[in-house]
């Protein structure tokens, strides 16, 4: 599945679109710490089909995954 | 101008700086509403932070629960030798930012129904310190319900839109913003 980057998660893993394979957001966890260096040390939430899980939630590759850290509007 | 209660997805964002005089416009737009009485209006301007020299670190929190604005923050990402703020550099996940506006904007017109219209702008790109990235704008016809409004529009909106920020420093490193 592709995912989304943003923010200083983007600039840390040189690409604003990852793919990734992972049956769960928490599989999607480490695969994306394994992938990007450094990433273990951020704060950064999941969002699946636009809204923020915070449990590990099973995926089917079908939904749209973003990676976010933290928040900076206004 | 009459503003429909249908609320549809929106787009709040603009390219740049708002223009100071955008703002003049948008307030001469309510003149025709006679039901009018009171605009509130919360403007976020670029601050020019003074950083502090090398790795800026602040506190870490954990994911855990609540959204990342809650997070607390990450490690200083950039070495710095200090310097200011000289330009904020906006990004943003459009598509969750606007559903979740959508879902802000009717949870407002719910708590203060009798709000007339709310707009709301954020500028993505690079905006220099100084100038203006964020707008609320309330209008309702009695001063409490628009002023309410806006302050909680303010907060809702910096705790929960997926808005990216990266701090230009003047020795050309950079930080990224996070809300408190």
């Amino acid at each position: 599945m592709n995912v989304l980057l943003f923010g200083m998660i983007a600039e840390k893993a040189g690409a604003d679109l990852l793919s990734v394979e992972a049956s769960s957001t928490g599989e999607l966890r480490r695969s994306l710490a394994a992938r990007i260096s450094g990433l273990d040390q951020l704060s950064y939430a999941i969002a699946v089909d636009r809204r923020i899980v915070h449990q590990d939630v099973p995926l089917t590759g079908s939904e749209e995954i973003a990676v976010l850290p933290p928040f900076a509007g206004g | 101008m009459s503003e429909p209660r249908t609320h549809s997805v929106k787009d709040i964002f603009v390219d740049g700086p708002i223009d100071p005089a955008f703002v003049g416009t948008s307030i001469a737009k309510h003149a025709t509403r006679m039901d009018i009485g009171a605009h509130e209006i919360f403007l976020g301007q670029v601050r020019a932070d003074v950083t502090p020299g090398l790795t800026r670190s602040r506190e870490i929190a954990s994911v855990g629960g609540g959204d990342p604005a809650s997070i607390g923050a990450t490690p200083g990402q950039a070495r710095s030798d200090g310097g200011n703020v000289i330009a904020i550099d906006y990004t943003a996940y459009r598509e969750m930012a606007l559903e979740r506006m959508t879902v802000i904007r009717e949870e407002a017109f719910a708590h203060w129904p009798s709000m007339t219209c709310l707009h709301v702008h954020h500028s993505l790109g690079t905006i220099p310190a100084g100038q203006l990235c964020f707008m609320v704008f309330a209008s309702a016809p009695h001063r409490i319900a628009a002023r309410e409004a806006v302050a909680w529009v303010v907060d809702r909106i910096k705790a929960e839109l997926p808005i990216f920020g990266r701090e230009i420093l003047s020795d050309n490193t950079h930080l990224w913003k996070q809300n408190m």
